[in-house]
C-alpha cells in the first residue's frame, strides 16, 4: 500500500512516454505530454499527504491541528495553470505545422525540408 | 527510424531504467508520513505571522511569492508566444465581423440552453470574484478564480455563439486585463524594494485572521493573479477562435455561428 502512489506515478509517466513515442499525431503527443505531467501531480500530492490530517486551511480547525503539507499543494496549483498555458502554446505550434505542411503526423515531416 | 524501432528502443530504455525507478520507489518515505519539514513549519508559524488561514495561498503569494512571480511570467510568456504564433499572418488588425468556420453548419441553439448559459455565466463570474476575494481565508485564490472566470466567459460563447461572444468579451480588454494583472503582481513585488525591505514584504496592515481582509499584501497579489489568469486564457481562446475562422465578406446580420 505504501508503494502504490509511487508506482502509479511511474506508471502514469511511463504510459505518457509510450504515447509520445508511438504517436502518429501532434495533438496526441500533446495529450500524452499532459499525462506525463499529471504523474507529477500524483507524486507531489502523495508526497505531502499525512495520515489523520486535515487540509492546510485553518478555518474550521485551529492552527496547530495536524494537516498535510501546503507547499506541494501550492506547487500543483501553479503547475496546473502554467501547464494549461503551455499546452495551448504547443497546440498553436501543432496548428502552424498543419498549416505549413498539411499534416500533423510526425512521421510525415522530414527535418529541414523546405516547404513553401 | 521506423515506428517499430522506436518502440523497441523505448522498451529497452524502460527495462534499463526499471531498476533505478524501483530503487527510487522503495527509497521514498512511506506514503502518509512525509519527512519534509518545510510545510509543517509553514503550518505552525504562518497563521500567526501572516494572520491568514489558507496556508496554500500563504505559500503561493507570500513565502514563495517570488517563485509564483516566475510562474506568472511563464504564463505570460506562453500566452504571448501563442498569440504571436497565431496572429502570424493576420497581424494586429481585427476583422470587423466575426468569421466563420468554412463548411460548418450553423446550428440553431435551443432556447433552454441559451437561458441556462445566460443565467449561469453571471453566477459563475460572481463565484469567481468570491473565490478570488476569499483566497487567503478559504480554499481558492487567484489561479482558481481566473480559471472559473474564463469558464463563465465560455458559457457566453456556448449560449450565444461566437459573433456575440466577440462583441461582449472585447479582445483588447482581455489583453489589457492580463497585462494589468501581471503588472499588479510585479508592482507588489517591486514596490517594497523602494522602502529598502525585501521584495513582496507586506507593508499593508495585516488584517484580522479569518476575515475577508487578511494577509496584507497577499490580497492585491491574489487579485493580480486572478486578473492575469482570466485575461491570459481569454486571449488564448479568442486567438484560437480567430485563427480557425475565415473572415466573411458579407456576414449575415445577427448570425449565430457555432
Amino acid at each position: 500500500m505504501t508503494l502504490l502512489p509511487w508506482l502509479v506515478t511511474a506508471w502514469l509517466f511511463g504510459i505518457g512516454i509510450y504515447g509520445i513515442v508511438t504517436s502518429r499525431d501532434y495533438v496526441h503527443i500533446i495529450g500524452s505530454l499532459s499525462v506525463c505531467q499529471s504523474s507529477t501531480y500524483v507524486l507531489l500530492l502523495s508526497i505531502g499527504f499525512r495520515w489523520h490530517s486535515g487540509p492546510p486551511i485553518f478555518y474550521e480547525h485551529p492552527p496547530g491541528t495536524a494537516s498535510v503539507d501546503p507547499v506541494v499543494h501550492a506547487l500543483v496549483l501553479t503547475d496546473i495553470v502554467v501547464g494549461a498555458a503551455v499546452t495551448a502554446l504547443l497546440l498553436v505550434i501543432a496548428l502552424q505545422v498543419h498549416k505549413r505542411c498539411g499534416t500533423t503526423d510526425p512521421q510525415q515531416l522530414r527535418p529541414l525540408r523546405h516547404t513553401k | 527510424m521506423t515506428a517499430r524501432w522506436r518502440l523497441g528502443l523505448l522498451i529497452a530504455a524502460m527495462l534499463a531504467l526499471a531498476p533505478a525507478v524501483w530503487a527510487v520507489v522503495t527509497a521514498l518515505p512511506p506514503f502518509g508520513s512525509p519527512t519534509a519539514a518545510y510545510g509543517q513549519v509553514v503550518n505552525r508559524l504562518l497563521p500567526h505571522l501572516r494572520t491568514v488561514s489558507n496556508m496554500v495561498a500563504a505559500v503561493n503569494f507570500d513565502v514563495r511569492g517570488l517563485d509564483t512571480l516566475g510562474e506568472e511570467s511563464m504564463l505570460l510568456c506562453a500566452v504571448t508566444g501563442a498569440v504571436v504564433l497565431l496572429r502570424g499572418s493576420r497581424g494586429e488588425d481585427r476583422a470587423e465581423h466575426a468569421g466563420r468556420v468554412p463548411g460548418r453548419a450553423t446550428i440553431e441553439r435551443d432556447d433552454a440552453s441559451i437561458v441556462v448559459c445566460r443565467i449561469g455565466a453571471p453566477i459563475l463570474l460572481a463565484f469567481s470574484a468570491y473565490v478570488a476575494l476569499h483566497g487567503t481565508v478559504t480554499p481558492g485564490g487567484g489561479f482558481q478564480a481566473g480559471a472559473i472566470a474564463v469558464s463563465a466567459l465560455l458559457l457566453v460563447y456556448l449560449g450565444d455563439g461566437y459573433a456575440r461572444w466577440r462583441s461582449r468579451v472585447p479582445h483588447p480588454l482581455m489583453a489589457f486585463i492580463e497585462g494589468l494583472g501581471a503588472l499588479l503582481f510585479v508592482l507588489c513585488a517591486a514596490l517594497p524594494l523602494a522602502w529598502s525591505v525585501p521584495a513582496l514584504t507586506s507593508l499593508l496592515p495585516t488584517g484580522k485572521w479569518k476575515d475577508l481582509y487578511s494577509g496584507g499584501l497577499m490580497v492585491p497579489v491574489n487579485i493580480g493573479v486572478a486578473l492575469a489568469v482570466l485575461g491570459g486564457f481569454a486571449v488564448l481562446v479568442a486567438e484560437f477562435m480567430e485563427e480557425t475562422r475565415t473572415p466573411e465578406s458579407d456576414p449575415v446580420p445577427d448570425e449565430e455561428d457555432a
